[in-house]
């Protein structure tokens, strides 16, 4: 009787159906009226649509002309490119340094991962407050150290000139350190599992043959990892196209002057604040098929070998 | 035996299921938005109206209550939009509560007075706002005005007087440069956030009282000119320095936090404000409510206010059975002379009997004094747009200061969305 459950896979279909049925309401119908949303005029979430737009491909020609568009495909491509190089570039550093430690690493795992477990928005105020205008944490720093120019006024009153990290010179930095910072401990504890499962033995043969830490790290840490490397890349690259929470906590609509608007904090920023909810739709479709193509490029570039 | 005790126990279950639905609290659970968050100055008036309702009723609050600003008001809409609204809203009584009510997804006060015939009896009707369809929805709260706050302790410093209500705009030019000479902020004001409280008086200081509240239609009209012109002004003072040097990056909370530490002279607010200045100041007598600088044909005394929020009760708790009476006490417990007249201080209410406000503090006499000289006021011309387009024209003003856009492109870009 038992050996019919497995002999019979039929049964299965309903265990699958539930999950399918679910991800065909609330994942494909939406996408797919997102879509049809697009080629509508609609004034508000949830607002029945006013008809087609004039041309119906109106949203399309604009995110070609919109100039906010192009900041935040601009942005979301050199978050991209710096979630590639200091996302996953420290956490390697990092996971290498602590793999090579005998007290203490467990410590250090869970202190590099701790960002991660802290939500966005309580992250997003806090280096707010770290990069505050007046008296925030780094300021206060670079007067203490004289960094920042003083003047003292014909009242006696001292005039401190403030660093404004959000301003035009200081709002990239002040934006993607944060992001930076908050995903490292993600693939930290990605790569630091992969490099448990690295053989022992490999590192003890390669030792009796003469090579040191660096040898042991290029010829077979880097490249027995490179599965897991690969894996780590292709989620961050697909993850910064998602970012959102952390930006929009500290740079809200654009600031400063419409230059720091991600794809994600535009298309939010149209659809909830400006009420246009075709246009954001359109930002959706963009966000999705930028998505489909940089992961497909990710996984070819950065394939998993077969050999390991 | 192992079936008789798993019967056993599924009946004990079920039974305490039942007697627990047979003898649970009657109490119910209203879900209530208001903008009584963040920082708003009646805040705790507010929590304590509340937790007096809930112990004079033995019902629920969940207090969904936020900081009135465009993202809040866009909130709002979507959740009703979405079928997620609550069951008692303080909100605008103008346009922005139209898609709501045309939506017909609040009750109103006519059919709220079929059931219970002294809902907001203690209101004045002539001063409960009437919505686009005629109708009466929302009773209405405390009112408010907004003038200009001044910080007595740096005009002190820097050999300037309080402005009076002949205050003129060369004067206060004037004045601006002797506290930025002195090292001092002259404005405390986020351009980014909070821009629409220096548009109000800048576009009255091109026009007049009586035509305030005119909204342009046309690019090319006289509203739209006195609207460009008062982005001009608004420029000019962004050019001469006057504002903070991060007010392009500066949130409001941090631009007010530097007037109240005593780093800048002036700021436009509302009677809000009061309540914050009340709990955070360390000295109250460091302040003042003086007069926004007058131009053209207006004058200093003349400022903006009126009776804007009120308590809206859904259709979604009103055709709960449950809810319905809970929402009703709840709005004529948070209306009530009694609890109003600690949400008032100096601003006006629609009670029949006027409120009572007790004690006031040295900043509130400031502004009961200020509001003594008050020779005219009107109510704020941007509750006239539609979001989308007060949402365009507040964000361009950075855009118009910095000379990326003009201000009259600006006031087309809004038209256009309204």
């Amino acid at each position: 009787m038992s050996s019919m459950i497995y002999k019979k896979k039929s049964p299965l279909i309903l265990f699958l159906v539930p999950a399918f049925l679910f991800l065909l309401v609330y994942l494909y119908y939406p996408f797919f009226q997102n879509i049809v949303n697009t080629f509508m005029k609609i004034g508000g979430l949830g607002r029945a649509a006013e008809g087609l737009n004039e041309p119906w491909y109106e949203n399309y020609q604009r995110l070609w002309t919109d100039p906010y568009m192009r900041t935040a495909l601009k942005n979301t491509l050199l978050l991209t490119v710096c979630t590639i190089v200091f996302q996953v570039g420290i956490a390697l550093i990092l996971a290498l340094l602590v793999d090579t430690i005998r007290v203490g690493a467990q410590f250090f795992r869970t202190v590099y991962f701790f960002p991660i477990v802290i939500s966005a928005t309580a992250l997003g105020l806090m280096f707010n407050l770290i990069f505050l205008y007046k008296g925030g944490m780094v300021n206060q720093l670079l007067l203490n150290m004289g960094k920042l120019p003083t003047e003292v006024k014909a009242s006696g009153k001292v005039l401190v000139q403030w660093l404004d990290w959000k301003d035009q010179a200081h709002f990239l930095f002040t934006m993607l350190m944060p992001v930076m910072w908050q995903y490292v401990g993600f693939y930290f504890v990605i790569l630091i599992t992969g490099l448990n499962n690295i053989s022992p033995d490999l590192y003890e043969a390669a030792a009796l043959d003469g090579a040191d830490g660096w040898k042991r790290t290029r010829y077979i840490t880097l490249p027995l990892l490179r599965n897991v490397l690969c894996t780590c890349l292709v989620l961050a690259i697909t993850g910064a196209l998602k970012v959102f929470d952390l930006p929009w906590i500290m740079f809200g609509a654009g600031m400063p002057e419409n230059m720091s608007w991600l794809t994600g904090t535009y298309m939010y920023d149209q659809t909830f604040n400006k009420m246009n909810v075709d246009y954001g739709s359109t930002i959706a479709v963009l966000i999705v098929v930028l998505g489909v193509i940089l992961s497909n490029v990710a996984n070819r570039i950065f394939r998993p070998s077969e050999d390991l | 035996m192992k079936k008789s005790l798993a019967m056993l126990l599924v009946l004990v279950l079920m039974l305490s299921l039942v007697s627990v639905a047979a003898f649970a609290d009657k109490a119910v659970t209203l879900n209530v938005v208001t903008s009584y968050g963040g920082d708003d100055g009646n805040r705790k008036n507010f929590e304590n109206a509340v937790k007096a309702y809930e112990e004079s009723t033995g019902n629920k609050v969940n207090d969904g209550s936020a900081t009135s600003n465009e993202e809040w008001k866009a909130k709002v809409l979507t959740d009703f939009e979405t079928g997620s609204e609550p069951d008692v809203l303080f909100y605008f009584t103008n346009a922005d509560a139209e898609p709501f009510i045309s939506a017909g997804k609040v009750v109103s006060l006519e059919e709220i007075r079929a059931e219970y015939p002294d809902y907001a009896g203690n209101m004045k009707d002539s001063m409960i706002a009437v919505a686009a369809d005629g109708k009466q929805y929302a009773v209405p709260s405390s009112g408010y005005w907004e003038n200009m706050f001044v910080n007595r302790k740096v005009l002190e410093d820097c050999g300037v007087a309080v402005p009076g209500p002949d205050y003129t705009w060369d004067q206060f030019l004037a004045d601006c440069e002797s506290i930025k000479e002195a090292g001092y902020t002259p404005i405390a004001c986020s351009l980014v956030e909070v821009p629409h409280y220096w548009f109000e008086f800048t576009v009255m200081n091109n026009g007049t009282v009586e035509n305030h509240l005119d909204v342009p239609a046309a690019a090319d009209d006289a509203a739209a000119a006195k609207w460009a012109a008062g982005l001009n002004d608004i420029k000019a003072l962004y050019e001469a320095g006057y504002f903070p040097a991060n007010t392009l990056t500066a949130s409001d909370a941090e631009t007010v936090e530097l007037f109240n530490s005593g780093e800048a002279a002036f700021l436009i607010d509302g009677s809000w404000k009061v309540g914050y200045f009340t709990e955070n100041a360390e000295d109250l007598n460091d302040f003042a409510i003086a007069y926004v600088p007058g131009k053209g044909e207006r004058s200093a005394s003349e400022a903006i206010g009126g009776i804007s929020m009120g308590y809206f009760i859904t259709t979604k708790a009103w055709n709960d059975p449950d809810k319905r009476e809970a929402a009703v006490e709840f709005v004529s417990q948070l209306t009530s002379d009694e609890t109003l007249s600690t949400f008032v201080t100096t601003e006006v209410t629609a009670l029949v009997n006027g409120a009572k406000p007790e004690g006031l503090n040295p900043l509130q006499q400031s502004a009961a004094d200020a509001n003594a000289s008050i020779t005219a006021i009107a109510g704020a011309v941007q509750d006239s747009l539609t979001a989308e387009a007060r949402g365009d024209l507040f964000a361009n003003v950075q855009n118009v200061v910095t000379g990326k856009m003009s201000a009259e492109d600006a006031v087309a870009s809004a038209i256009a969305l309204n």
